[in-house]
């Protein structure tokens, strides 16, 4: 059986950061990533950050995989496997791993959660015709294989994935008839959805999608509107052509491990659902098990990195090893993580933290 | 309503217009960004520091209008794409607008194209003037615009199709579109007469009235040469088509 100081559980932006930390800290560290590269979905965000320097605001996300995946290669103390899958965690602190066929076991001090999310999907008639997608699964088309997805789109979700997919599926030159969403106003950045309205593309709030058609594949959907108890106004069903439905409703936490190994979880709505009971320090209910990034609770790239970072300190910390500043580059860390989400976006993040967050605000 | 369909209110607008004043002095910068969210490359990227400190990385951004010059460094740093300058001093009647584009093929120097407002409209044919896209953009090109001066703060995209696209009817009388007019001049048929003779634009119904001024223009457009320089076509009765029949008529009328 393997062992390590700190099995870190996704090469996502959390997984990198956190890698790039306890590497600082010393730390003997394992990085497990599923897919053949690094970056998670890094590596098809075309378009440019928010933030702070700091969190590489103006860079586009497939650079800052490029920055990430460059500063985790300089260290040595950094093993990384990809194509590997983490099947199991169990309570003495053993994970399994399916790494490229092979069967492994590993038993590391520390275990950074990082697996990030998986998106929601609708229930509506027809919903398996072929030409259906999450949006992650078009971005990654386009962005990754460069194939067109489709000829003409409809988008369900005007949060800032959908915001941004319409975007970049009108830079790839598919049309996109309509962005459709359910909730009364847009969940997503305004300058992201004036970035799209600008182009001509028509954003229907209170709406949402009753029924798909086609034989072969999706030819056009059913709309209908919703009054403001969210229920379905009747005679408001209008038809939109598309040859693709582009679902785009949110994330859920992909805490599976997380509750293999009994941490503490509370549903929390708007953190995505089920996510872990964790002090300011990114520790779970079990000394072991840390998290970061959109396990802990769905948001935004920029403080998924600075989770990580925190997260790798501390895990590295909790384990005897320290460096130099220790103290000050963690505050610094806490400070960043605090600002991006003190504004009017961030506040049901915050209360959603607050119903989380063991011990308040610990040292 | 911006928060049910992005595009912002008449008072929003308003709200960061620069002053008439100010917009009769040159190029400024002109930020469109309605919502207190984390980011700051506006205030980071600023080489003059005209925009406004943000003490809080949610503080919104507002613009010196004194301090800014209209150098346009912000218009790619924003991942918003919601920067852009006007500059209502580049002609008597127009005004340059220069705006983030992200789009592939990206409209050439002297490209006409239809110019748009928030909601995706046209507004009006805009001239490209200038594409600025070297490594200091990072793949956000900047296009220049111009527009009528009325647009400064109505146009705020591009359609790369020029506003009259290929299938635009020129002559309608003999069924010539502006794509098969382009063609012709770019094979090298480049006066009235020729374009004419080949296409028999002018020799319908109207008689050259719908078309001439149309094909003049496309021909300036194309070649550089200004309707005034063209050589115009001959003009031969009769002024309207009649039938041969008519003329075969004897003028009985011997006064």
């Amino acid at each position: 059986m393997k062992r390590t100081d700190i099995a870190i559980i996704g090469g996502g932006p959390a997984g990198l950061c956190a890698s790039i930390a306890a590497a600082k800290m010393g730390a003997k560290v394992t990085l497990i990533e599923r897919n053949s590269t690094l970056g998670g979905q890094l590596v098809k965000q075309t378009h440019m950050f928010f933030g702070s320097q700091k969190q590489y605001a103006s860079t586009r996300g497939i650079d800052i995989c490029k920055i990430l995946d460059n500063e985790v290669n300089k260290y040595d103390n950094i093993e990384v496997l990809t194509n590997t899958t983490v099947l199991g965690m169990y309570e003495d602190g053993v994970i399994t791993l399916d790494c490229n066929g092979s069967y492994k076991k590993m038993l590391p001090s520390r275990i950074i959660v990082a697996t990030g999310a998986s998106e929601k999907y609708l229930p509506f008639a027809n919903n398996d015709l072929p030409g259906i997608y999450g949006a992650g699964a078009v971005q990654t088309l386009m962005n990754v294989y460069g194939v067109k997805p489709a000829d003409s789109v409809v988008m369900v979700g005007a949060g800032n994935i959908g915001l941004i997919v319409s975007y970049q599926l009108m830079q790839a030159g598919v049309s996109v008839n309509a962005i459709i969403d359910a909730a009364p106003s847009i969940g997503g950045y305004l300058v992201h959805a004036s970035k799209v309205a600008r182009l001509g593309v028509p954003i229907l709030t209170s709406t949402t999608v009753k029924s798909a058609h086609g034989k072969e594949y999706i030819t056009g959907i059913t709309t209908v509107k919703l009054d403001d108890k969210w229920q379905e106004i009747e005679g408001s069903e209008s038809y939109l052509p598309c040859d693709n439905l582009c679902i785009s409703v949110g994330l859920s936490p992909l805490a599976e491990l997380l509750w293999q190994i009994g941490c503490e979880m509370k549903y929390v709505p708007t953190l995505g659902g089920f996510v872990p009971t964790r002090d300011n320090h990114l520790k779970t209910s079990i000394d072991s098990v840390y998290v970061a990034g959109d396990v802990a609770g769905i948001e935004e790239a920029s403080s998924a990195m600075v989770e990580g970072s925190i997260a790798g300190l501390c895990a590295s910390r909790s384990i005897g090893l320290t460096m130099t500043d220790y103290d000050k580059v963690l505050a610094d860390y806490i400070e960043q993580s605090n600002s991006l989400r003190r504004g009017p976006v961030g506040d049901k993040i915050r209360q959603g933290l607050a119903q989380v967050e063991i011990g308040g605000q610990t040292k | 309503m911006i928060q049910k369909d992005g595009i912002a209110t008449q008072e929003m607008i308003d709200s960061i217009t620069p002053s008439a004043e100010r917009r009769s002095k040159g190029p400024v910068a002109v930020v469109e960004c309605f919502q207190s969210i984390p980011c700051n490359p506006c205030y980071t990227s600023c080489p003059r520091k005209a925009m406004k400190e943000l003490i809080d990385i949610n503080d919104m951004p507002q613009v010196n209008t004194d301090i800014c010059n209209g150098c346009g460094v912000c218009i790619s740093h924003c991942p918003g794409l919601a920067i852009f300058v006007i500059d209502e001093t580049y002609g008597d009647n127009q005004c340059l607008i220069k705006m983030p584009y992200e789009f592939t093929p990206l409209p050439s120097e002297g490209d006409y194209v239809t110019a748009t407002d928030r909601g995706g409209k046209p507004v009006c044919r805009g001239k490209v003037v200038k594409v600025v896209n070297t490594p200091m953009q990072d793949r956000t090109p900047i296009i220049h615009l111009v527009v009528p001066k009325e647009f400064s703060m109505i146009v705020r995209s591009l359609n790369i199709n020029d506003i009259y696209d290929d299938n635009t009817y020129i002559c309608r009388c003999e069924e010539l579109t502006l794509g098969e007019l382009r063609e012709y001049i770019r094979k090298g048929y480049t006066t009235l007469d020729e374009i004419k003779r080949i296409t028999r634009a002018g020799m319908g119904p109207c008689q050259g009235r719908t078309c001439r001024q149309l094909i003049m223009n496309e021909i300036a457009k194309l070649t550089g040469v200004k309707p005034q320089d063209q050589l115009m076509s001959t003009f031969r009765p009769p002024v309207k088509p009649v039938k041969l029949g008519f003329y075969a008529q004897e003028d009985t009328d011997n006064e």
